[in-house]
């Protein structure tokens, strides 16, 4: 592929990007921390797909971009660069995560209970257009229970292995430091799982929705259903200079197991990414589940899947297209107008040897 | 929901890595205005560190018990050292506050040192008590959404 350089536009570049950032309008802290506020699960959507976790950040990209998600994504991708890694640290556990929200839809008592935590899941969508008319909206406050729920809740996958109805795995054991990491590794296919729920995590939402939602409609031999969806903060435990491990802060996570009925045992998927995104979240554990088949359809090829989800290359592999293509472009119209030129050459001798061939029957 | 931490206390009932994780949940003034009131007799600082880095977060994946990395977090890091006392001290918290981050460390050091204990003894049960306060608030909330599936 070949391009032409852009010369001479400097004017006309400059006055482009004045144009974008005109009618985004002037930035400050207030519009940011409104973003922040807000908006918080778009926030967490761009920071899952960023792979980077600071919500002040997420919300500058998103007011600078005026909302454009990939252009926000590679601001932020592009952020990231530009910081030293400190550390690798204390993997989050199970007992670690702090939940507001925990729902089984394969099992209805389990340990724990059910817990619905923040979610439109079963209420009326309504837009209030009277916000729109001057009116306040001011959703009804939560009425607490007298006693608080428990922080953690224990694992639904460890009580479906101690029932026996999963298969249990036991845990590999591998330093924080040694855990496979594709931003310093290449994708290398068959993908080890630790760089496929690490993909995963940081795959594009629509990208993993589309793909998902075509394994769920039939084009693969899954049909999940939610084993475990669960909304928590994790801690960021790192490690004092003299060893002591401590939390830094917490993040907001969501995780998600499904589960299907394959032959006479049950299989598991998982997935999980920063912020509160469920619907990332359940696509991807289909897809987990999917591509670990034996013969999966090519709809969940891990190759496939992963390839076609990683949003900063796939956004950025279709806009470049609508950069100057013009060699490559003026070299398929050259080809065309050879063989164009060639058919009417052509066709003009077939005409003259059927003129000269009538003109010979003519002749006495 | 406090970390526990290992080891014996450090100052008053906490352990050392009770006292960083409560520092690190602190409200960013409160901290920062605790540290300067101690500071102020701690001695020279030296600093050794004070930038903000990435901090990557593996996750254990509950199918197959596979570590692996979910992103990385923004943290804010300081590392002094007090030489007259002969003392370190070391602070992160996740986000970019550099002053955060630096309040923690003093405070650390002082607690190394032996400084201003009482002081930040109190600091540490006033703030432990307000995100005990807070993380119960929120979890009332999230348990009056608890529901029985048979009767949903």
């Amino acid at each position: 592929m070949a391009y032409v350089a852009t010369r001479g536009g400097e004017r006309a570049i400059e006055q482009a990007e004045r144009l974008y950032r005109a009618d985004i309008g002037a930035i400050g802290r207030e519009r940011v921390e409104a973003v922040r506020d807000g908006l918080p699960y778009l926030v967490d959507r761009l920071m899952g797909e960023a792979s980077l976790y600071e919500p002040d950040l997420a919300a500058l990209a998103l007011a600078q971009s005026g909302g454009d998600l990939y252009e926000a994504l590679l601001l932020l991708r592009a952020y990231r660069t530009t910081q030293p890694r400190l550390a690798v640290a204390e993997p989050v556990r199970q007992a670690d995560l702090f939940t507001v929200r925990r729902i089984s839809a394969a099992f209805k008592d389990i340990p724990g209970g059910q817990i619905l935590g923040p979610t439109l899941d079963y209420s009326h969508r309504l837009l209030q257009v009277g916000v729109l008319n001057g009116e306040e909206y001011r959703p009804a406050p939560v009425e607490p229970a007298a006693e608080p729920a428990p922080a953690t809740q224990p694992s639904l996958a460890e009580w479906q292995k101690a029932q026996d109805l999963i298969p249990d795995h036991p845990a590999e054991s591998v330093e924080p430091d040694e855990i496979p990491d594709i931003t310093r590794e290449p994708l290398l296919f068959p993908v080890s799982r630790a760089h496929k729920l690490q993909s995963l995590a940081r795959a594009d939402t629509g990208g993993t929705l589309a793909l998902g939602y075509a394994t769920m409609r039939g084009y693969g031999a899954v049909h999940p259903t939610v084993n475990e969806l669960r909304l928590a903060e994790a801690p960021v435990r790192m490690r004092h200079p003299c060893g002591t491990v401590f939390s830094a802060g917490r993040v907001r996570v969501s995780q998600t197991e499904v589960v299907s009925k394959s032959g006479g045992s049950l299989q598991l998927g998982f997935s999980a990414t920063f912020g509160w995104n469920e619907v990332k979240t359940i696509a991807a554990a289909t897809l987990d589940l999917a591509s670990g088949q034996p013969d999966p359809h090519p709809a969940s090829n891990e190759e496939f899947i992963l390839y076609h989800t990683e949003a900063v290359e796939s956004s950025g592999f279709c806009v470049h297209f609508k950069l100057p293509h013009y060699v490559t472009f003026q070299s398929h119209l050259d080809a065309l107008r050879r063989v164009k030129a060639d058919r009417q050459q052509a066709a003009a001798i077939a005409a003259e040897e059927e003129s000269r061939h009538e003109t010979n029957e003519a002749v006495p | 929901m406090i970390e526990p931490g290992a080891g014996d206390p450090v100052i008053g009932r906490y352990r050392h890595g009770e006292a960083l994780g409560i520092f690190a949940a602190s409200r960013p003034d409160a901290i920062k205005s605790c540290a300067e009131e101690v500071l102020a007799d701690l001695g020279e600082v030296s600093v050794l560190a004070n930038r903000t880095g990435l901090a990557m977060l593996p996750f254990t994946d509950t199918v197959r018990n596979t570590a692996f990395h979910l992103g990385e977090v923004l943290v804010a890091e300081a590392h002094i050292r007090v030489p007259e006392r002969g003392v370190e001290g070391y602070g992160a918290v996740t986000g970019r506050d550099l002053e955060h981050a630096m309040a923690i460390a003093v405070l650390d050091a002082a607690i190394a040192a032996g400084h201003r204990t009482d002081a930040i003894t109190v600091f540490l049960d006033g703030e432990w008590r307000r995100q005990q306060e807070d993380d119960r608030e929120r979890l009332r909330k999230v348990e009056a959404t608890r529901v029985e599936m048979e009767t949903f």
